[in-house]
This record gives structure tokens, C-alpha cells and sequence, in this order.
């Protein structure tokens, strides 16, 4: 009989203690799993989140950073350089402002409404109705994309009139409300739980600026619209986002271009620096009681039966035999509470996740944990070290039985 | 006649919070092929030390042990578990079978160890509880068995890789009186068959089955 063999018999003999460890080690290790999908989760949802726009490169003016921004001068004819790139397959131009919605005499909600040049899709995902027509084919003064909880409060379908009135950060004005026509209810990817957000074209937004009378020729391209806050930019597959970011910087030093993968790296390194070290210290925690109940029951185990061990070991039965034994029964033990763990953590995580979204100002597509199979094999490569830790000590303990001393404890005992 | 094992002069002190305690001072003893020594004495006058270190699971602290004509002194802890395997074979007082493991595979156990090929190890064993009488318990566990089977068992996984040695401790100490004449009737048999056997009892029903009897007191050999 292999050791394994051995060891599964041991196991099933001792069929109460092998459950309650197994149990004891997957709730362990459900929480390990959670530590590890937390520790990335956030991060790997933030770079879900940015890469679901489609672009790969974002501009802002040299003051701003990618989430407080401030105007960009002369952001139309940024757009029309960038698109003179190589480097760069399409560009799109954002501005958000502070408005106010109201319908039909309802009292007047405060809204985000983004202006976009992006049409025919963009970050959100549409519920009912269709999306921004194009600048071009649109005879709307303002068609409008509306969130799903904010259509449901102002009971607005496609069709429905919304009149919208803009509040520019800082400035005291008093302009008047534009109607805006929803063509589509949607998921905005970037609003948060308990934002309500609203998005237009850039022309509607200019004219809900006040730049009416400019917003036919700037419809045709001919004029400056009003200034974006914030430039997305796709770069060609072929080219890549770090070169098309080089190039973009050599056309506009003044202003600040970030790749994905910059805002991840710096996100990652100030604002997800806490959860990581939150992290590993809670992963550290588990693993460590992990260890101690196993090492607990094994050294119990192995002490229960040292007879048992000593007589194998006088009919000549190898250390390493034995060794290699007790190193499966480790391995049975965490083993199977590691792969319980799997499942339950998913639960769990679930559970947890959704506690965490309740947080307000989050993107609703924001998530704590998510699932990556970098966590699963570091979750297994960390349980089999903590089985091999875990038996380390009973392993130890046989090795350096004495036989004649043990077999005459035992007899005597 | 060659001697399987031979004790030389052999002492083992225990040290103790109070000093070394002398389990066996300057104890020779000889065991020749196929030879049935008995080994008797009152408690704790080193008949199980003496034992233990002829069974190459401790060593003297002077004097030397012979197994075959090598000194188990100068062979690594490996070579000395070998001898154990192959050509020792141990009975004890309390059995000490595998209980998550049945009478045919507690007897398997030492002759997968020894690598032992599948059907060999299957052939061996039933020939080896046919021995012992006990064929149909083959796929028992030690829990579903009696003492003296349990006794039978132990005999037959000692005697599993044909040692030239069998060392059994107190091998009927657990057992009642009939049942202890049953396991005695079975090292009868093992030395009929030409291997040598030592065992160490308080039985003098069993004791008297051997060809040669030894008492001991206070570590040292009286007759």
C-alpha cells in the first residue's frame, strides 16, 4: 500500500477529526481565498472598468489628474491633431458638468450630464431606446441618454422631454434649461450607486452652455465646441498604448497623457496600497491559523499513535516511509478544506461584495472581489506550503523517535 | 552452528535526573540459526532492553551487537532498518497492527516495503494466514479480530519477508491462558521451520516450549 493509501486510510479511520479539520480549514481558507481576490479585485475592476470604454489613453489638461479635471483649451483641434496620428485609431471628447433635470413640473433633480462626442456606444450599457445619434444624422437639438434610476424617479421612457439646466462649477449663472429628447435608458459604467447621471452630445452640451447661436457651425465642424475636460484616445492595436502615449506627449507637451495602465500603476500604488497590506496581513492571519489547526491535530495525531509508529519503524518500515505518510495526511487535510474553501469563498466573496457596493459614490460596476485564477493558484500553492509546514513538526517528531524507548513507554504505559 | 545474532559484553545505561540507571551490565548472549531462546526474569531486569537492542532498534552503551557477523554499531540507521526488514521479524505484547488497515494488508505492509512484487506479496500472505489459521479473517480489521487472531496476525507480518530472526516481547502478555497456548503452538511451528526465535516472557508454559531458557535479574544474565 502506498503512503497515500496509508494515509487516506488514516483518515477515514479517524473519520470525525478528518470533518471537523477539513471544515475548520475551508472556512480558513475561504477567508485566504477572499484576502487574495480582494487584494486584486479592485484593481483588476478598475482596469475592467477603464478598458470597457474602449479607449486606451486618456488626456487631461496639465492641472488635472484623470479623475479631477479642468477644461482643456482648444480641445477640438487637439481632437483633429490626435486623429492625424499614426498612432492613434479614434479620439473622443468628454466634458461633465453639474445640471439640473426636471419633467413635466416634477421637482428638479441634480444631475452629472457628461457631453461626449462618442456616439453609437460608449461606457454604459443601453436598457431600452438606442444611443447618442451621430452628430450628423441627428436632427435633435439634444438627444440624451438617461440612467436607469434616475428614468424610473422621473418617469422618463425613450421619447420622453427632460429639460436640462446647466450649474458650471464656480460660476454663478442662471441659464436657461435646453429640452432634451431621451433616446436611450442606460447603465452608466462610470456613475456611481446613487448618482444619477445623464449624457448628451458635446454640441447639446455647448448649447446648454449658452453657445447656441455657435452650435450649427460647430455641428459642422467649422467651430470650436466648447472646451472637453477630458480626451479619450484609442491607440492602434498595431501600435500600442505607450507609443501612441510618446507620440501624443511630442504633440502636446502642455497637457498630461496617461495609458490604462498608468492610472492602474498609480492607483495601485497610493489608493489600493492599503487594501494590499490589509490583505496580506489578514492572509498572513488565516494561513497562520490554518497552520496551527492542522499542525495541532497532526502533532495530537502522530502522539496518540507513537506505538503504532515506533512499531512500524522496529519491523522496518523506512522514516521517509512514514514521513512521506504523515505528509498526506497533512496534504488530505488542507487539501480538502483548500478546495472547499474555493467554492465557499466564492459565496462569500459575493456576500461581501455586495455589503462593500452599498458604499455611495462607487461606479455601479465597480467591484471589491473578483475572480481571477491568479488567486486560485496562489490560494493552492499557499495551502500546499501550510500542509508541508503544517506536518513539518510530526514529521520531526517520528523521525527522531526512539523505538525501544517508545515500544517500552507503551507497554509500560 | 553460525549465530544470527550475538550480544558481546553488552551495557545500556538510561540517564536519569538522579544518574544512569544500568538496565544490562556486561550481558553476552548468543543466538544461532533456527535456535528458540527463552528469555525470562522478573520486571525491569532489562529482558525487553536486551531484546530491543538484539532486534537492532537500540544500541549498548558499551559492548557490541553481531547480527549475521556485522556490527549493527557501525551501519547508518538506514542498513540497520533494512535488517529489520528483511531479516528480523518483531511480535509485541500489544500487537501494534495498523487498525485502518485488514489482517491481509497489516501482513503486506512489509513486503510492499521490502518491494515486494503484487502477486508475490498476495501468495505470501495467503500461505501466511493459512500458517497461522486464520484464512478466512484475511479481510478483517485488527477491530473485528480477537486477541490471540490479532497475536496470529502479528506472527505472520513478522514472519512476512522470511527473517532469519523472529524477537517477540511478552508475545502471550495480553493473551488468556488457552489463547496463549494457541500463539505458542504457532512459534512451535516458525521454529520447526528452521527459524531461530528469542522471545522474552513471564510465561513459563511458554518458556518452557524453547530449546534454550535464560533468566535474567538486575541486568545480568543468572543462568
Amino acid at each position: 500500500m502506498t503512503s497515500l493509501g496509508l494515509a487516506w486510510r488514516t483518515t477515514k479511520r479517524y473519520r470525525v477529526r478528518a470533518v471537523l479539520a477539513v471544515i475548520g480549514v475551508a472556512i480558513i481558507g475561504a477567508l485566504l481565498f477572499d484576502m487574495l481576490l480582494l487584494s486584486r479585485g479592485l484593481l483588476d475592476s478598475f482596469a475592467d472598468l477603464l478598458s470597457s470604454s474602449g479607449f486606451d489613453i486618456r488626456i487631461v489638461g496639465s492641472e488635472g489628474v484623470p479623475i479631477v479635471r479642468f477644461p482643456i483649451d482648444g480641445s477640438t483641434r487637439l481632437a483633429a491633431d490626435l486623429r492625424a496620428l499614426p498612432e492613434v485609431r479614434d479620439v473622443v471628447l468628454i466634458r461633465v458638468e453639474r445640471a439640473t433635470a426636471q419633467v413635466n413640473g416634477r421637482t428638479p433633480r441634480d444631475v452629472t450630464l457628461v457631453g461626449t462626442t462618442q456616439t453609437g456606444g460608449g461606457p454604459w450599457t443601453i436598457v431600452k431606446g438606442t444611443n447618442l445619434p451621430s452628430a450628423s444624422s441627428s436632427s435633435d437639438r439634444c438627444p440624451m441618454l438617461i440612467a436607469r434610476r434616475l428614468a424610473a424617479a422621473l418617469g422618463v421612457v425613450p421619447g420622453s422631454v427632460v429639460d436640462l439646466s446647466v450649474r458650471p462649477a464656480g460660476i454663478a449663472s442662471a441659464l436657461p434649461a435646453i429640452a432634451c429628447r431621451a433616446v436611450g435608458v442606460v447603465n452608466f459604467a462610470f456613475a456611481a450607486t446613487d448618482e444619477d447621471s445623464v449624457a448628451t452630445t458635446m454640441i447639446a452640451l455647448q448649447d446648454a452652455l449658452g453657445l447656441a447661436a455657435e452650435a450649427p457651425r460647430a455641428k459642422a465642424g467649422q467651430l470650436q465646441a466648447a472646451d472637453a475636460d477630458l480626451v479619450l484616445v484609442a491607440s492602434r492595436p498595431a501600435v500600442g498604448s505607450a507609443a501612441a502615449v510618446r507620440a501624443i506627449e511630442r504633440l502636446r507637451p502642455d497637457l498630461r497623457v496617461y495609458s490604462n495602465e498608468d492610472v492602474i500603476a498609480q492607483f495601485n500604488q497610493n489608493g489600493f496600497a492599503y487594501f494590499r497590506q490589509i490583505s496580506l496581513v489578514l492572509s498572513s492571519l488565516t494561513m497562520t491559523f490554518a497552520f496551527l489547526l492542522v499542525a495541532t491535530l497532526l502533532t495530537v495525531s502522530v502522539n496518540q499513535r507513537l506505538g503504532e509508529i515506533a512499531a512500524l519503524r522496529a519491523l522496518g518500515i523506512r522514516r521517509a516511509r512514514i514521513a512521506s505518510m504523515l505528509l498526506w495526511e497533512s496534504a488530505l487535510l488542507v487539501g480538502g478544506g483548500g478546495l472547499l474553501a474555493l467554492p465557499l469563498g466564492g459565496l462569500l466573496a459575493l456576500a461581501l461584495d455586495h455589503i462593500l457596493r452599498q458604499m455611495p459614490g462607487l461606479p455601479e460596476r465597480l467591484h471589491f472581489f473578483v475572480f481571477n485564477w491568479r488567486a486560485v493558484t496562489t490560494h493552492l500553492v499557499v495551502f500546499g506550503m501550510t500542509a508541508a509546514a503544517a506536518a513539518a513538526y510530526p514529521v520531526w517528531l517520528t523521525a527522531r523517535l526512539p523505538i525501544a524507548e517508545t515500544l517500552r513507554r507503551e507497554v509500560v504505559g | 552452528m553460525s549465530a544470527v545474532v550475538e550480544a558481546r559484553r553488552v551495557t545500556r545505561l538510561f540517564p536519569m535526573a538522579a544518574g544512569p540507571v544500568a538496565a544490562l551490565r556486561d550481558v553476552s548472549l548468543r543466538v544461532n540459526a533456527g535456535e528458540y531462546v527463552a528469555i525470562s526474569g522478573p520486571s525491569g531486569c532489562g529482558k525487553s532492553t536486551l531484546l530491543h537492542l538484539v532486534g537492532c532498534v537500540d544500541q549498548p552503551t558499551s559492548g557490541e551487537i553481531l547480527f549475521e557477523d556485522r556490527d549493527v554499531a557501525v551501519l547508518p540507521e538506514s542498513e540497520r532498518s533494512r535488517i529489520r526488514l528483511m531479516r528480523i521479524g518483531f511480535v509485541f505484547q500489544r500487537f501494534f497492527l495498523l487498525p485502518m488497515l485488514t489482517a491481509r494488508e497489516n501482513i503486506e505492509l512489509p513486503q510492499a516495503e521490502a518491494g515486494g512484487a503484487a502477486a508475490d506479496r498476495r501468495a505470501r500472505t495467503r500461505e501466511l494466514l493459512e500458517y497461522v489459521g486464520l484464512a478466512d479473517r484475511a479481510d478483517h480489521l485488527p477491530s473485528q479480530l480477537s486477541g490471540g487472531e490479532m497475536q496470529r496476525v502479528a506472527i505472520a507480518r513478522a514472519l512476512a519477508n522470511r527473517p532469519a530472526l523472529l524477537v517477540a516481547d511478552e508475545p502471550t502478555g495480553e493473551l488468556d491462558e488457552q489463547t496463549g497456548e494457541q500463539v505458542a503452538d504457532v512459534f512451535d511451528r516458525v521454529h520447526a521451520d528452521g527459524t531461530a526465535i528469542l522471545v522474552v516472557t513471564h510465561n513459563p508454559a511458554l518458556a518452557a516450549r524453547a530449546s534454550r531458557r535464560v533468566t535474567m535479574r538486575s541486568g545480568s544474565l543468572v543462568s
